[in-house]
């Protein structure tokens, strides 16, 4: 199974077996996962694959899933340019 | 200042308007897809009467209704950051910032993926990406498709995109991962089916949703499975490796067992030129997080849903929420919560009458009643959650948010 | 090659007859019906791969068609991650496939 080469993060290309290793080493949460492999930092956001880091994290014996959202979300939630952000009208 | 601003198009968002705007109030709809309608677009069944449900006719009713009454409707446009100003809400968008004095987050579900190696190839797609695709742009995403995940979801879409002129080889189960959870599982598949089965025209699923328990169901059926509208439904198979080599050139699939283990030697390539990745809705909640809300972790509504009460307030000032983001429903549900939104939000701008709350109450009930005529269940215990979720935002009320 | 529209359809019916526009992508014309997406567009005409990874060069195109997942990203008319499923087409659109970072570290090159 830790060979598994299946990408979960398709943005950054990170890939089960290194977010399994990570989570394992570290015993850490998704969203330390997030800072060590970048998994979820792409252009999405983590939209795509954040629910999926939170079952790996969960599946290595990391903190279960609970009412709290593990991947915070920040502003922006989608990338924008720095012109948008300073009020240039598109 | 506007007094409301929805994120989301779809049939709640579109539905909270017309009843906002009905009672007076400016509402500017905004959505990032190029027309409106969400999720709607894409839909198409047929009711047991034997009447067609066309998505596009309806969510065009819906746009022609909300306009007729003035809602100004954008599309084109995304929502990147929220923030409470004096009294209201700063909705900052790739085209200029909207202030309003309520907000409305109506910005549906986005699809829950099943991580699959070749999953990046080109020609491999949600299963909702292919059912816009044919029925929204009259294009078709191939010509022989393969979908990977059994679910209600996926049974319906392959129908579709038959009726587009497709074929689909198979839908089949994806392989067992420590992500795949119960995707990969027959019986918990067959279950999830058998919800399906007053509508499927197959004699062993319509006997099966009477009669035979999901376990019995994946013990008795055929290996090579059975068929819904002549499709293929495999749950004795499993789809180890999407192949190809720039784009999807077919599938790899084995046989499993009925615990859902792989069968050794039984593997084989199936060629199709496109694949489709069915996992389920997962409630798009990113911008009520950013707006602080309270969530709760609701795996019948789909995963982390913002608290919220039954007349579409959340625990933060201002806000609301319909449709998708609540909890996966059909579209008539969340057509019909927008309208509790929308109505609400109107009250609590003293918008209505005396009779506001008879109004709402009303709405309240037409919800719960579109709830149980509801063609399709996604998740057993619906109503049983909501309840939950409804008492728990009770109990919190009054307490301060800890963000 | 044969077009990947369907003209017909039982329930929804034929497809109106639709005004044409030109579109470029990587200089290389296509033809598009109005209220296209540039992905509905480039797939009616067999284009299938709009990027390649920015690092590892896997070929990606459309995933979500509904913008969530940008992995359509692409550039228009100079404007980069521009998602082609929620851009609608317009005569005479340039626009260019997502390319990998020729010096990127992980092929062994030099930043």
């Amino acid at each position: 199974m830790s060979c598994d080469q299946t990408v979960i993060c398709r943005c950054e290309e990170v890939t089960m077996s290194e977010i399994q290793e990570t989570a394992n080493r570290y015993k850490c949460s998704s969203r330390e996962v997030k800072l060590r492999t970048r998994a979820g930092m792409g252009p999405c956001g983590g939209r795509t694959c954040r629910s999926m880091i939170d079952r790996l994290v969960e599946q290595v014996g990391g903190p279960s899933v609970s009412h709290e959202v593990p991947l915070s979300y920040r502003p922006p939630v989608r990338p924008i340019s720095f012109g948008v952000l300073g009020g240039e009208a598109k | 200042m506007i007094d409301l601003v929805i994120v989301g198009a779809g049939p709640a968002g579109l539905g909270a308007a017309i009843a906002a705007a009905e009672n007076g109030l400016e509402v500017v709809i905004l959505d990032e897809f190029v027309k409106p309608g969400g999720r709607l677009l894409g839909q198409l069944h047929e009711e047991p009467d034997g009447r067609w449900e066309n998505g596009i006719v309806e969510a065009q009713k819906l746009y022609d209704c909300a306009a007729r009454l003035g809602v100004t409707i954008l599309c084109g446009v995304s929502v990147y950051d929220l923030q409470q100003v004096n009294n209201g809400w700063c909705v900052y968008t790739t085209k200029q910032p909207f202030e309003s004095k309520c907000l409305l987050l109506a910005t549906g579900a986005s699809e829950t993926p099943i991580p699959i190696p070749g999953w990046t190839l080109p020609g491999v797609m949600s299963i909702g990406a292919a059912q816009v695709m044919g029925n929204v742009h009259r294009v078709k995403p191939g010509e022989k498709g393969i979908i990977i995940g059994v679910n209600v979801l996926s049974v319906a879409i392959a129908r579709e995109l038959q009726l587009c002129g497709v074929h689909i080889e198979g839908i089949m189960l994806p392989k067992q991962s420590l992500v795949s959870g119960d995707a990969s599982k027959p019986e918990a598949m067959m279950e999830s089916l058998l919800r399906l089965s007053h509508l499927a025209p197959s004699p062993f699923i319509r006997f099966g949703g009477k009669w035979v328990s999901p376990k019995l169901g994946t013990l008795l059926y055929p290996r090579n499975g059975f068929k819904m509208w002549d499709i293929p439904i495999q749950l004795r198979k499993t789809a180890l490796e999407i192949v190809g080599d720039k784009q999807v050139e077919g599938v790899r699939v084995a046989d499993i067992s009925a615990t859902g283990e792989v069968i050794p030697g039984k593997e084989k390539v199936v060629s199709a030129d496109f694949v489709c990745i069915a996992g389920g809705l997962t409630p798009l909640s990113e911008l009520a997080s950013v707006a602080g809300c309270t969530f709760c972790y609701v795996p019948e509504l789909g995963g982390h849903i913002p608290l919220h009460n039954e007349y579409m307030q959340t625990n933060v000032d201002g806000l609301y929420v319909a449709g998708n983001i609540t909890g996966v429903e059909s579209a008539k549900v969340a057509r019909a919560q927008g309208t509790v939104a929308g109505l609400s939000i109107s009250r609590e701008l003293h918008a209505l009458q005396d009779t506001a709350d008879d109004f709402v109450h009303a709405a309240v009930m037409k919800v719960k009643e579109t709830r149980r005529n509801a063609l399709i269940q996604f998740q057993p215990g619906i109503e049983e959650a909501r309840k939950a979720l409804y008492e728990k935002y009770e109990e919190q009320a009054g307490k301060p948010i800890s963000i | 090659m044969k077009s990947m529209r369907v003209e017909h359809h039982p329930i929804l019916g034929d497809m109106e007859k639709q005004q044409r526009v030109t579109i470029y992508f990587d200089n290389q014309p296509y033809e598009a019906y109005k209220g296209d997406t540039i992905a509905s567009a480039l797939l009616a005409s067999g284009v299938r791969t709009l990027r390649v990874h920015e690092d590892k060069e896997t070929p990606r195109g459309i995933y979500c068609n509904i913008g969530h997942c940008f992995e359509c990203r692409v550039t228009v008319n100079g404007v980069n991650t521009v998602r082609a499923c929620v851009t609608s087409v317009e005569e005479n659109m340039v626009i260019e496939s997502g390319k990998s970072f020729a010096t990127s570290s992980q092929k062994g090159g030099q930043l």
